[in-house]
This record gives C-alpha cells, sequence and structure tokens, in this order.
C-alpha cells in the first residue's frame, strides 16, 4: 500500500557523503565539472587506464578478477608498494579497499547541468574504517585537478 | 532482518567499508520510504541527514537484530528535524490524521501529508508505512499512547472538514 507514498533517494555523491561519515579521518572533496556525466564517469570508471593518472598514488592498477560489481585488483603504488584491492564498481559510483588504503569516487549528473564528481580516501588506519586525516584534502584536489584536465577542455569550470 | 543483515553490520562495525557501503545499499531505500514522506521536498536531504547520523553512531549499536528499528528511530527523528528546518513550510492545516482506510488517503496522500504537521505525518507514516500499533509508534516519537490515539481516532471528521472546504 505504499506504491503512491512520496519515497526519497540519494545520488551518488550524497552517497559518499554518507558513506564518509562513518569513517574517521575522511573528507570529501567535490568539484562541479562543465562536462556530461557520461564523458566525466568514463574517465574514473576505466580503472586500468585513466584512474590511475587521477589517483596519484596509483602508477599502475589490474583488474583480476569481476563478479558483477565487485572486482578486485592489483595496484602498484609510484612508490613501488603493491596492494590487492576489493572493491563496487557501478554507474557513478567506485569504492576500493585496500588493507592500507581507501578510495571513493563518485558522480551524479548536476540539474542544471555538467557533472558533480566527489571523492574521498587516503591511508587507511590497517584494518580499520578510519584514514589518516594527513594531505587528504590535498590529494583529493589534485586529483580532481587531474581529472579536470582530462575532459574535454572548457574555460567554465566552476567550484563549490 | 535476516542473518545476513546481521553479518553486515558486525563486518561494518569491524571495519571492513565494504560491508559498510553493501549496508548502505540495503538501507537507503528503507530511510528513504520513512523520510519521503515526513520531509517532503526535503526528503533526500532527511534521507542523506539520517543515513549520516546512522553511519556515524553504527559502532553504537550494540545488537545487531535491532537493526531496523534502531534505523527507523533515528530517520523519523531526522526527517521531523529537516521538515521543521524548511523555511518553505506551510502552518498545518489538518490537526489530526486520517483513519485507516479513508478514501481521500488513496486519492492523493501527498496533498494529505502537505496539510499536515511533520509530527501528525509521522504518526501516519509509522502506521500505513511501517505498520505500527499505536503503541510502537507512542514509544518511537517519545509521545503518550493517548496523543497518538486521538491523533488516529479523532481525526476523520476534521480531516473530512479540511479536505472539502
Amino acid at each position: 500500500m505504499t506504491a503512491h507514498w512520496p519515497t526519497a533517494d540519494l545520488d551518488e555523491v550524497r552517497r559518499l557523503h554518507v558513506l564518509a561519515a562513518g569513517i574517521p579521518g575522511a573528507h570529501v572533496t567535490e568539484r562541479l565539472l562543465d562536462a556530461p556525466f557520461t564523458e566525466v564517469w568514463a574517465l574514473l570508471a576505466d580503472i586500468e587506464g585513466s584512474f590511475g593518472l587521477i589517483e596519484p598514488d596509483m602508477r599502475h592498477i589490474r583488474v583480476i578478477r569481476t563478479d558483477g560489481e565487485r572486482l578486485e585488483a592489483r595496484a602498484w603504488s609510484r612508490f613501488g608498494m603493491r596492494a590487492r584491492f576489493d572493491g563496487v564498481l557501478r554507474p557513478g559510483w567506485c569504492w576500493l579497499q585496500s588493507r592500507f588504503l581507501l578510495i571513493g569516487a563518485a558522480a551524479a549528473a548536476e540539474p542544471g547541468g555538467g557533472t558533480r564528481v566527489a571523492l574521498t580516501g587516503g591511508v587507511r588506519v590497517p584494518g580499520r574504517a578510519a584514514i589518516v586525516p594527513l594531505g587528504v584534502r590535498r590529494e583529493a584536489e589534485r586529483a580532481l585537478d587531474r581529472l579536470a584536465a582530462l575532459v574535454a577542455p572548457r574555460e567554465d569550470q566552476r567550484e563549490r | 532482518m535476516s542473518g545476513d543483515d546481521a553479518r553486515l553490520v558486525r563486518a561494518a562495525q569491524n571495519g571492513d567499508t565494504l560491508a559498510m557501503n553493501e549496508l548502505l545499499d540495503r538501507l537507503t531505500p528503507y530511510v528513504g520510504r520513512i523520510c519521503g514522506p515526513i520531509a517532503l521536498p526535503n526528503g533526500d536531504d532527511a534521507t542523506q541527514e539520517a543515513l549520516v547520523a546512522i553511519f556515524r553512531a553504527l559502532r553504537t549499536l550494540k545488537e545487531p537484530a535491532a537493526l531496523y528499528g534502531w534505523v527507523r528511530r533515528i530517520a523519523v527523528r531526522e526527517a521531523i528535524r529537516v521538515a521543521h528546518r524548511d523555511s518553505r513550510s506551510t502552518p498545518a492545516e489538518l490537526t489530526e490524521v486520517p483513519a485507516v482506510g479513508d478514501p481521500q488517503l488513496a486519492a492523493d496522500i501527498r496533498d494529505v501529508l502537505t496539510r499536515l504537521s511533520p509530527e501528525h505525518r509521522a504518526v501516519l507514516t509509522l502506521r500505513d508505512v511501517e505498520g505500527l500499533d499505536e503503541h510502537a509508534a507512542a514509544e518511537l516519537l517519545g509521545i503518550p499512547t493517548g496523543t497518538i490515539k486521538s491523533r488516529l481516532h479523532r481525526a476523520r471528521d476534521s480531516f473530512r472538514k479540511a479536505w472539502t472546504s
């Protein structure tokens, strides 16, 4: 009997704020890009390609296994360290977890045009849902700078 | 509440962020069904704020079997709070909740909801969406059972009067 009752929902960017709220030390950095969702998300969802260009710690990533939305990947950082990630990848949403790192990315089409992108993550307190809060905002800003540079160049990128 | 839900809660409490992610997938529609009718145009904000409160406090949930009751309590509290915060909200025209089976409820539930205060919307949502009895709704809202009963049972006349005016 609830078919006609109003319901509410979360887009993926709001969703990232919720998940980050449950992770002490996590900070969500957002930016509005003047590009369509499909274009922006194609860059973030290319785990073995452009994703490694956007996330500064991930020099090379290889997807080992996929099962629906779930994936397992192996990554090598710029410092040569290797990590095994388990994660979820679906349109507008990417969440990757290793013992020492958490990476979250979300994107949603903005009603007025463009795409809102949000990033979170950083060095994980090993095995815990917590992030060492050092440099996380700066790294996220840099990652968004890289993403913005990969998106077809436009003049009017706006920051929130 | 399934054993799978309890396993997810335990894993999330122990720091598995993928379990948190899956728990969020499961809880979002449930919280949205509560916050939507209570917070109306601010339903998405209320859903986000309720889930933020839920995930911040997840470690304090001692008994995973109580998950949905605990979530429901937070969702109702946040939805009422967000609804009151909205400067666009209009004073309630209806002072009572329409009775079960009132044909107007089936005709246009959104119109009925916009005429009620957030607290009355909460009573209606708990009764008609969540299927709670008067005692459980009163306990959840922190008001006497008698108040719930009066809101529910003395409703029909005033509701119809407002509807037809």
